[in-house]
């Protein structure tokens, strides 16, 4: 494999291939954490609102209930550190809204998904994270680990991984065929499958490319990769379509 | 052998959406019996080529692609057995003494720094009478020059029940503190034992000083033998956190940590309960009159024997 630049966690597993999942840096863990924060404002709103409305009492029906109300809203700070955050994790295998909305996932250290002490650990540990303020502790840990975990991640033998939603479209044939105007590639080059893929990533970006910067990069590839005389050339970069569609019979020629 | 890269996917493809939408169908919880077996037979082809892409497509997306479904199928397949209450009636019986006994040394050491922290506080304020002004805080002082308890108005501003709880929580935070502060190599869990020590004993050597001894005696009675021994079990936790930091032996510091921190994190949830259980005591019996001062001590005293006596012989072959 290529040496990859970001983190990653490397699993072996029992059929004797190897993963390898990006690991969650600093920034998408504090998206994550700003989305959970969002919603935990938003009920301490609610929960406020509803509290007040208990104790004024408007009407003065809530008399007897009070008592449990202030119970409950002790419990309820307590529930909004720890316990949302375990029982998230829990029971939505690893993540929390927010880290569902931004795609990363809680895993263990060997890939396997997380029971309950391991995100109970790891939760715990949330309250030296935050210290002293901002969650210094844990964004010094996440940015000088290897595998950009905070202190609870370490004690408890997880970290978090990206999910990336890869269109697999791309590869497809094209559902037009060609015109019948574009050359066959004569003698086609033998390509390897990192030109297939810039190629095939440039025709599924083509679309939203600036027209001039799109014949460029066509003219480019074709030259590249086409191995056309230049008459044949000049004909085929007459037209962008023309071109595109060379490339894509290009890539997609069976060997 | 090798096929185009576009030849691959499409070849290999529809295999790879069944095995995407059957574990689509298990996170929502609908995999029937007989899926089992193509989830099996499925995985085991994603497999299969995602070996084939990482030698012969390494770098591409259809490579990234299949290294997030065979994690993702991997996930499914091989979990973690499923905690059962069973496993928790065993945790209580014979896991959490037995790791209690097995770290020992570490809670009698945390045991040594709290007293040292007790002893320290009660000196400075014995010896010189100044020496309160430095550590026991302003309203505490000003209440115990006037000759009051603070803890006389604790149920005045609030029922017994919200008491318990706010009490509870306090009370965990304290213990989690102190024990994940362990991951300072240690010396946050020193600096919160010896602290909340010389902070009791200050507290405690100017009550008597100022003639409320017995007050304060009847207010803690109650629950201070079981809460104070829970937060020097959560130091113990701590300094073996810590200590295997400092030093890790054979082990990668990463790995014993993970390896001795999990033993050190069973005290502190198991200790959890009992935590909540003595929160209630301190809500409800430790203020007021309701109780007089000699029921207390009793209650502490037993409530302290059965806590120690089920951690120091349950569980033992």
């Amino acid at each position: 494999m290529r040496p990859s630049p970001s983190a990653h966690l490397d699993v072996a597993t029992p059929e004797r291939v190897s993963l390898s999942l990006p690991v969650a840096g600093l920034g998408y863990r504090c998206l994550a954490y700003l989305v959970d924060l969002l919603l935990l404002f938003f009920f301490w709103v609610v929960a406020y609102f509803l509290f007040t409305l208990l104790v004024s009492d408007v009407l003065g029906f809530f008399q007897g209930l009070s008592g449990l109300a202030r119970t409950l809203l002790v419990v309820g700070v307590f529930a909004t550190q720890w316990v949302y955050w375990t029982a998230c994790e829990v029971l939505m295998d690893g993540q929390t809204p927010g880290k569902r909305l931004v795609g990363i996932r809680v895993v263990r250290a060997d890939g396997a998904p997380v029971g309950v002490l391991e995100c109970a650990v790891r939760n715990l540990v949330r309250l030296v994270d935050a210290l002293p303020f901002f969650y210094a502790v844990g964004c010094l840990s996440v940015l000088f680990t290897r595998r950009h975990q905070r202190l609870g991640d370490l004690l408890a033998g997880t970290l978090l991984v990206r999910e990336e939603r890869i269109d697999l479209g791309k590869y497809a044939p094209a559902s037009a065929p060609a015109p019948s105007s574009a050359p066959r590639p004569a003698t086609p080059r033998r390509l390897t499958s990192g030109d297939t893929e810039l190629i095939l990533s440039f025709l599924a970006r083509a679309p939203w490319l600036e027209p001039q910067a799109r014949a460029r990069l066509g003219a480019r590839l074709v030259e590249r990769y086409g191995g056309l005389g230049d008459a044949e050339r000049a004909a085929l970069l007459a037209s962008p379509g023309d071109a595109e569609a060379f490339l894509r019979t290009c890539a997609q020629a069976e060997r | 052998m090798t096929s185009s890269l576009p030849a691959f996917v499409g070849r290999r493809r529809p295999d790879w959406d069944a095995l995407g939408a059957l574990l689509a169908r298990q996170r929502a919880g609908t995999l029937r019996l007989e899926d089992l077996r193509s989830l099996d037979v499925l995985y085991r082809r994603a497999a299969a080529d995602l070996a084939h892409a990482q030698t012969f497509h390494a770098g591409t997306d259809v490579h990234r692609f299949l290294n997030q479904l065979c994690a993702q199928a991997y996930a499914v397949i091989y979990q973690p057995p499923r905690e059962r209450w069973a496993a928790l009636g065993a945790f209580f019986r014979h896991e959490l003494p037995r790791t209690l006994r097995a770290h020992g040394a570490y809670v009698a050491t945390s045991a040594g720094l709290f007293l040292l922290g007790i002893l320290l506080g009660a000196g400075v304020v014995l010896l010189e009478p100044r020496g309160a002004e430095l550590l026991v805080p302003e309203n505490l002082r000003d209440s115990i020059a006037r000759g009051e308890m603070w803890t006389d108005g604790i149920l005045s501003v609030a029922p017994p029940n919200a008491v318990a709880s706010a009490i509870a929580t306090n009370n965990l935070t304290v213990t989690i503190v102190t024990f994940a502060s362990g991951l300072l190599l240690g010396l946050g869990t020193v600096f919160v034992l010896v602290n909340n020590g010389v902070h009791l004993g200050s507290v405690a050597a100017l009550c008597a000083r100022e003639g409320l001894g017995p007050k304060l005696l009847d207010f803690i009675a109650a629950h201070g033998p079981v809460e104070l021994s829970i937060i020097v079990i959560a130091g113990g936790a701590g300094l073996r956190v810590g200590q295997s930091l400092v030093d890790p032996g054979e082990l990668p510091r990463s790995q014993a940590l993970v390896l001795r921190g999990r033993e050190a994190v069973k005290l502190v949830l198991g200790c959890a309960p009992f935590l909540a259980l003595i929160a209630l005591v301190e809500g409800f019996v430790s203020p007021g009159d309701l109780f007089s001062t000699p029921l207390k001590a009793l209650l502490g005293l037993a409530l302290g024997a059965l806590f120690w006596g089920y951690l120091l012989r349950a569980g033992r072959a």
